[in-house]
């Protein structure tokens, strides 16, 4: 399956919004990479991930949010992971990541 | 695998179906494994939670397999299924140069790396995990999921 990913940069929170759809492995995590660097590129600040519509997720994706936070963490901004599948979830708990990026309920 | 063939020799009754498969080395393939391992896992009846589990853990194998394992361009690795009726084998085998490293440690979150997430998240989504790695002949990884074990 493929992976679609939405951004859009909202002016009055002043933080960017990306919501992918579908799945992040090894073959769409170059794509997820490339948007993820530009739109950080384009405007430095806070990023949501909205994960209602990320069906899954694994190691390659988890590494390039790992990449992209890097980039972020050098200018004291953040990434936002909301409304993650449960599945997805447990994997931010076991990796410990749930306590490196800002993961909500909402 | 010499051991598994022992042990099915050992009692006739087992029952058990062995699927395999030949993968070419490359990233737009890892989904079809996740599908074909989530259909044969619903087959032996495991639950939606298991099942996701088993295809993370598979596509972190396969990914292992195709990242590390594939040294030569069209290379294959190979994947046997054991699907038996309370639980579910799945061995992967590269022909690699084997991984450097079987040295798997605990994410660390002032420390975080990119890479090395992998072996991690198989090893406490699956019930059992074997690791072989050998200097220039490849990796084998054996992991099982048992059926109703939380």
């Amino acid at each position: 399956m493929a992976l679609k990913i939405n951004k859009l940069f909202d002016e009055e929170k002043k933080v960017w919004i990306l919501k992918p759809y579908g799945e992040i492995d090894i073959y769409t995590a170059p794509k997820f990479k490339e948007i993820l660097l530009n739109v950080i590129e384009t405007r430095d600040s806070n990023i949501i991930i909205d994960g209602k519509d990320l069906e899954y997720i694994d190691s390659t994706g988890l590494g390039v949010l790992i990449s992209g936070l890097k980039r972020l963490k050098e200018t004291d901004k953040n990434i936002t992971i909301i409304n993650l599948r449960p599945n997805i979830s447990k994997l931010f708990e076991i990796t410990g990541l749930n306590k490196v990026f800002i993961v909500k309920e909402v | 695998m010499e051991e598994i063939k022992e042990k099915v020799n050992e009692n006739e009754e087992v029952n058990m179906d062995h699927i395999k498969l030949s993968m070419p080395n490359k990233p737009e393939y890892v989904s079809i494994i996740r599908l074909t391992a989530s259909a044969i896992a619903s087959r032996i009846g495991f639950n939606i939670d298991d099942i996701e589990d088993i295809k993370v853990a598979i596509g972190e194998a396969c990914t292992n397999a195709i990242r590390h394992g594939c040294n030569k361009i069209n290379d294959t690795y190979d994947i046997d299924f054991f699907a038996y009726e309370d639980k579910l084998e799945i061995k992967i085998k590269d022909t690699g140069k084997g991984l450097c490293s079987l040295n798997i440690k605990e994410p660390k979150a002032e420390d975080l790396k990119e890479g090395g997430l992998g072996l991690f998240i198989i090893k406490t989504l699956m019930d059992d995990v074997k690791f072989t790695t050998l200097q220039n002949k490849g990796t084998i990884i054996l992991m099982t999921k048992m059926l109703g074990v939380e």
